[in-house]
């Protein structure tokens, strides 16, 4: 009854670990960067949007405005107030170097660096 | 059996360890700060905001002090005055003049009234006239600006821009706070890359450099160990164009016109900021030949061209540093 008993325990806890080993593979296997792009205005975060959600975002900065439009997984500022309009000129992005409109002092930044630590330009 | 219950138990523990994470000891800190007519990302890995704060405020200060624009700051006070009497100033279009001289006058600060004519400081921008041009070219020239102890004196109505070497200088300040703080980090000030010490989980920084034809994108990537300037010059950050053409911020000095040589960019990796800074800038107009031969005078420095066909050239030293496959590796 005791070998019965010890059996049972083993068979137990060695089902537990595969469950959770099985949960954990499954987990690294499947698990994607965030696709998500923050707005920062002044250096502050301003708000962080769900790149999987279009929407159009008008963002008043202080020093003018810049209109976010997100569609197909990808950020854009379609329109701002600034003078030079680099910032439009960007198009559509979801990775890489953020996006910078210096008039309006606005900077979209990506979850998806790629590993990189900073970006030479 | 308890010794079976424990070892499970244990395992089961260690499969929940990675949940945890291998913190660092000291934790990612970020600002961002708008300075130098650009903006900048730092990051240091601390246990305050103390190092930030420091770097936040040499930042506004040099951003001032250097910037041709701020009718505050002592560039703009010089050039009014013809001249004047400035320590730091001083010290810094000294070392701008003897890296003109080493690069045959590629690099050059005194082209403020060439920048200002062509328009890209308040980008309203125009395109001079033959004669505009040569009535500049007696404004314009390191051979009108001359350092003695503290003074700079400059002639003929030349102005400095000190564009070419702001920020490399301000990478060094940075540095130095860093590195007196005894702490890691690495800046993007403005796309100038200076990393210091070593990121804490012991690997080497890894540093894009953003591809020409698309924001959004990286030409390549290159691995970066310890401290190090990454500096990038090219005709797509700050242009113009008119009837097709391009018209790119980096002014050629011996035709007073924005350079076109060829190159879309140059990337420079050295120990300084300011070297690596001017560097770009003085390469860039040099084209690919001219480059090469100088990186081969000298040793203190590595640097990646990409031309206006696509292909990539590497220095030797890059060569097994850097994502891209089909480079054209140079040697000594």
């Amino acid at each position: 009854m005791k070998t019965l008993k010890t059996k049972t325990w083993v068979l137990l806890l060695a089902a537990i670990f595969v469950l959770l080993a099985g949960i954990v593979l499954l987990q690294r296997l499947t698990e994607k960067p965030a696709r998500t792009a923050s707005v920062w205005v002044a250096g502050k975060l301003d708000r962080t949007l769900d790149l999987t959600t279009d929407g159009v975002y008008r963002i008043e900065t202080g020093d003018g405005w810049n209109e976010l439009t997100v569609s197909g997984g990808k950020v854009a500022v379609t329109a701002a107030s600034c003078p030079d309009g680099d910032c439009v000129r960007c198009g559509a992005q979801n990775s890489g170097p953020p996006i910078t409109c210096l008039p309006n002092r606005l900077t979209i930044r990506f979850s998806a660096s790629g590993g990189v630590d900073g970006v030479a330009k | 059996m308890k010794q079976m219950i424990a070892l499970l138990t244990a395992m089961i523990l260690l499969l929940t360890l990675p949940a945890c994470g291998a913190q660092p000891a000291r934790t990612a800190r970020d600002r961002e700060v708008f300075a130098m007519d650009t903006v900048m990302e730092l990051r240091v890995y601390d246990s305050s905001d103390a190092v930030l704060d420091e770097m936040d405020a040499a930042l506004a200060a040099l951003s001032r002090e250097l910037n041709a624009e701020d009718d505050n700051g002592g560039l703009y006070a010089l050039n009014r005055a013809g001249g004047g009497e400035n320590a730091a100033l001083a010290d810094l279009v000294r070392r701008a003049a003897a890296l003109s001289a080493r690069t045959g006058g590629a690099l050059d600060v005194s082209l403020h009234l060439a920048s200002l004519a062509w328009g890209f400081p308040s980008k309203r921008y125009s395109i001079p006239t033959e004669a505009d041009l040569t009535e500049l070219a007696n404004h314009c020239g390191m051979r009108l600006v001359s350092c003695a102890g503290d003074r700079i004196t400059l002639q003929n109505g030349a102005e400095l821009d000190l564009g070419a070497i702001a920020k490399g200088y301000a990478a060094d300040c940075c540095r130095a706070i860093l590195e007196r703080a005894g702490v890691s980090g690495i800046l993007s000030l403005g796309g100038n890359i200076q990393t210091v010490g070593k990121k804490p989980d012991g690997t080497d920084w890894t540093v894009a450099i953003q591809d020409p034809d698309d924001p959004g994108s990286y030409l390549l990537t290159m691995t970066v160990t310890g401290t190090k300037s990454v500096v990038t010059s090219g005709d797509y950050q700050r242009f113009f164009e008119r009837d097709g053409a391009r018209y790119c911020h980096i002014l050629d000095p011996e035709t007073l016109s924005p350079a076109r040589n060829g190159l879309r960019m140059v990337t420079i990796v050295a120990d300084e900021g300011f070297l690596a800074d001017g560097l770009s800038t003085a390469l860039f107009v040099m084209g690919l030949e001219r480059g090469i031969e100088f990186w081969r005078a000298g040793n203190d420095f590595e640097a990646i061209w990409l031309t206006e066909d696509g292909t990539v050239t590497v220095t030797e030293g890059l060569e097994d540093r850097i994502s891209y496959k089909n480079a054209e590796v140079v040697r000594r």
